[in-house]
């Protein structure tokens, strides 16, 4: 059997060989398919990575607020169930805000071996400069912890999170807000809230660009307590988990156990990643039509060499080779074709990748890089995607020549 | 070979005959000549014969096996297996060097290792006196050179049925009278059954058998 392959194979080569500038055109194609592909998918995944980890980096994987999806029965309608009188016009009771038993909750969250659980309180607050006022969401901390998440710290373009801790009445804000309120490290601002009018100072900005993060203003816990006058209070709790593709499981469970919401990123982020996906099968549309062209070249080849070799197949007919070895020969063009584009195309690909890789762009007066994806599960997939067109591509013409009627040619030639 | 009634119809409005209830009988050792004008039908006879083409009518054993339910894959093995072909036109594959026509069916056969087979193509060629020739594509040889590499490969897997179609139609004298002495070495030395459709009265007197067709039947055997 290995035997007949090499055979196979070898006269597919010498085939090919004798058809050089056919070969190199189809072997093109397929390279430049292939590379091209590559470096669109590293580009479109790469910058999609990103934002996923934006997504995730953003905020806790998994946010428990003290919110409930659908209120609980009333006390009435649990005690008649399926009554045949319909209770109407209850007045419910005002429930307390907060998250009732939340120790219990972050026992159950700590229990996630590897998870980090943050409470938090969530308020907000006025900020005044002068004649300036700005509106801010704010969040009580704990810095020890939220250090172990690193969102926050990681986003500091000044300061430390652990200054919250040593200096009283101490607030984190975006350059932004900074720059609107004309205030920088170390200054006074000051703060009204439902419980009246303080002073805070600024011990950390966060820099430019930071979404999500960089819309709130981050105080100690106790501090969000105090201003917002609910001690011991909180009203959320952050988790973060080893895997945050686990967090949507995860997150499920704790609410189903704690009836309280817990949304996890993904549920937090469904439109974007909803978006993304869209933006997948339009990527994967436009790179898949790129390889099948190539394969076009392929077919032409193995085509033009199935019209040639009529006489061959016809000899090789007689001298015994049966009618799938010849389809195999054909096919086997098409596959060695295919299998160099594709060596070709992965040095391409590569070095494309070099090329946007090493462009700098300066984003609000950081340098970036352009964010690819260079794992090799993109290279295999350009690979196998090749080579499948090129079996079909190959295929198609292959089959006429298994059925090329040696008595047709033979006679024709006599 | 045994052939009873055997006949090849083409299909169309009218069909065409093109044999038609052949009896017939190859014999190992012999060397069988298939004569007639043009278009009687002996190239068809060959081709049926050699199990290219599959007849519309009668029936055809070889070493008492009916050939007519044997599938293609089946067919082309026992061409490979036991089949030689010759043809009026070397048709030898241009891409490749005498050696390696030569070797092309011992390779397919799988029976020997590639250097082995490289070594059986090469003697099969000494045997022809082409060993200086090996390493040649046919288009740089002779017609008769190329003719005796055909013979080489199709002598390569040891056939038990030698068939020529016209092998001499191309040659001078000189390279026709030697494919002759050949034909007849392989009958009559190595007891090999040997078909040679000609129109060559020389290969016909040759010949042990000679097979007169006319209109697709045949005439006469003497």
């Amino acid at each position: 059997m290995f035997a007949r392959t090499r055979l196979i194979l070898g006269m597919a080569g010498r085939y090919l060989v004798k058809r050089r500038r056919q070969t190199i055109v189809a072997v093109a194609g397929v390279g430049v398919g292939v590379g091209f592909f590559l470096a669109v998918s590293a580009l479109m995944i790469g910058s999609q990575n990103d934002f996923v980890e934006t997504l995730i980096d953003a905020a806790p994987h998994i946010i428990i607020s003290d919110e409930i999806r659908s209120p609980s029965p009333q006390p009435a309608v649990v005690a008649l169930p399926g009554g045949a009188v319909q209770v109407r016009g209850y007045k419910p009771r005002n429930e307390v805000r907060g998250l009732k038993d939340w120790q219990q909750i972050a026992r159950a969250a700590e229990a996630i071996p590897g998870s980090v659980v943050a409470p938090s309180l969530s308020g907000a607050v006025t900020l005044r400069v002068g004649g300036r006022e700005e509106a801010l969401g704010i969040i009580g901390v704990d810095p020890a912890i939220q250090e172990k998440l690193g969102n926050i710290e990681e986003n500091l373009a000044q300061g430390r999170l652990r200054d919250l801790e040593t200096t009283q009445g101490g607030i984190i804000i975006s350059e932004d807000l900074a720059d609107r309120l004309g205030v920088g490290m170390g200054d006074i601002v000051g703060a009204t809230s439902r419980v009246g009018n303080r002073t805070l100072k600024v011990v950390g900005l966060l820099a430019r660009g930071r979404g999500q993060l960089g819309g709130n203003g981050y105080v100690l816990l106790r501090e969000a307590q105090s201003l917002t006058a609910q001690p011991f209070v909180i009203n959320s709790i952050g988790i973060t988990v080893p895997d945050p593709y686990a967090a949507e499981e995860i997150a499920a469970d704790l609410e189903a156990r704690f009836g309280y919401k817990a949304q996890s990123w993904q549920e937090r982020s469904a439109d974007f990643l909803a978006l993304l996906l869209t933006r997948n099968v339009i990527m994967y549309s436009v790179v898949s039509a790129i390889l099948l062209v190539a394969s076009f070249g392929i077919y032409t080849v193995v085509s033009n060499s199935v019209v040639d070799k009529r006489r061959d197949i016809a000899i090789l007919r007689s001298v015994g080779f049966s009618e799938a070895d010849l389809q195999r020969i054909f096919i086997a063009q098409g596959i060695v074709l295919a299998l160099i584009g594709v060596l070709v195309g992965w040095g391409l690909g590569l070095l494309l990748m070099q090329i946007l890789g090493s462009l700098e762009f300066n984003i609000q007066g950081r340098v970036e890089n352009i964010p690819l994806d260079r794992r090799p599960r993109q290279f295999l997939i350009a690979g196998g995607a090749s080579l499948f067109c090129a079996v079909i591509a190959a295929w198609l013409p292959a089959r006429k020549a298994a059925r090329v009627d040696p008595v047709d040619i033979l006679r024709g030639a006599a | 070979m045994e052939a009873r009634g055997l006949g090849r119809t083409l299909p169309g409005e009218p069909p065409v005959p093109l044999v038609r209830g052949v009896d017939l009988e190859i014999m190992p050792g012999r060397f069988h000549a298939v004569i007639g004008p043009s278009g009687c039908g002996k190239s068809s006879l060959l081709y049926l014969l050699g199990l290219l083409d599959r007849p519309t009518a009668g029936t055809l054993t070889f070493d008492g096996v009916d050939t007519l339910p044997l599938d293609g894959d089946a067919r082309a093995q026992l061409r490979l297996e036991r089949f030689g072909f010759v043809f009026q036109f070397h048709f030898l594959l241009a891409e490749f060097t005498a050696l390696e026509n030569v070797a092309l069916p011992i390779r397919r056969l799988g029976r020997l290792s590639g250097s082995a087979a490289t070594q059986q193509a090469m003697s099969m060629l000494e045997a022809m006196g082409l060993a200086d020739q090996a390493g040649k594509t046919p288009d740089r040889m002779s017609g008769g050179q190329r003719q005796r590499v055909a013979i080489a490969r199709a002598l390569a897997n040891d056939p038990s049925l030698v068939l020529g179609d016209e092998p001499t139609g191309n040659l001078d004298s000189q390279n026709s009278a030697r494919v002759v002495e050949i034909f007849q070495r392989l009958a009559r030395d190595q007891g090999r059954a040997v078909v040679c459709v000609t129109h060559d009265p020389e290969v016909a007197a040759a010949a042990d058998v000679r097979i007169h067709m006319l209109d697709g039947i045949i005439e006469k055997i003497d």
